[in-house]
């Protein structure tokens, strides 16, 4: 199922399939691109960040980045 | 230079003699700090820069170091990667290569990637990438005899070349 990285819920894992906007170089940095798997660690209520794991590390991202990630969601 | 909380400032110590903040929390160094290390014989200029993702700088401290890469022209750049996440490393190597720097890889926390697991190719890497791949372990001073004895075989190195030899090479998952 594909779902924004925003609406995905905790401990749920994915691939990354499609990266919107131009926002591909900003986040190339910490390690997110397309085919990168990624795991939802930790949501903040009230449009607060997500705190998600890339190659064994944390990173957080800011709702609106992460309403510009699609995932892959696994089963 | 290198990403936040990758060991930049244990290896300005390490290098320098001098005591830097350093503690594990990424972010420690918002500033530059210049000190001297012996290389070939002399006293060289060697600058701690404050972590950064990439070279579009998103902070203050990421500005202080992209603006001090752009203003030392002349640098040979040591770029320090985590060893247990060189893909996410190689991002900023790349670009510090890209802009024509001579640039020597320095993995870190070499021994923390074996604790859990993570088996990088140095040689392989130094193939693909043209650069000196030096394993480190900054808090223990392992490494840097190494590192600093293949200083001098940095070298500016293009993209394309790069690319060219990615392409000879069967990709390797780590």
């Amino acid at each position: 199922m594909e779902k924004k990285l925003s609406e995905m819920g905790y401990e749920e894992e994915g691939i990354v399939i499609k990266i919107l906007g131009g926002l591909r170089y900003k986040i190339a940095g910490m390690g997110i691109r397309k085919g990168k798997g990624i795991k939802m660690m930790t949501k903040q209520p009230i449009k607060g960040p997500v705190v998600v794991t890339v190659d064994r590390s944390n990173t957080s991202i800011g709702l609106g980045l992460a309403d510009k990630i699609l995932v892959q969601v696994k089963k | 230079m290198g990403q936040a909380n990758v060991g930049k400032s244990a290896f300005f110590n390490r290098l320098t003699g001098a005591k830097v903040a350093e503690s594990n929390y990424p972010g420690t160094t918002v500033d530059f700090t210049k000190g001297h290390m012996l290389f070939q014989g002399e006293y060289v200029d060697l600058i701690d820069v404050p972590g950064t993702f990439s070279l579009q700088p998103k902070d203050k401290a990421e500005e202080v170091a992209v603006k001090m890469l752009g203003e030392e022209k002349e640098a040979l750049v040591i770029c320090i990667i985590d060893a247990s996440k060189v893909e996410r490393g190689l991002y900023l190597a790349l670009e510090i290569i890209e802009k024509g720097y001579p640039v020597i890889i320095a993995l870190n926390m070499w021994d923390m990637a074996k604790s859990v697991n993570v088996k990088v190719d140095t040689e392989k890497l130094e193939q693909i990438l043209g650069v000196p791949v030096v394993p480190t372990v900054a808090t223990r001073g392992e490494g840097f005899k190494e590192l600093v004895s293949r200083m001098g075989q940095a070298a500016p190195v293009t993209i394309e070349e790069i690319i060219r030899s990615v392409g000879n090479s069967s990709r390797t998952h780590h």
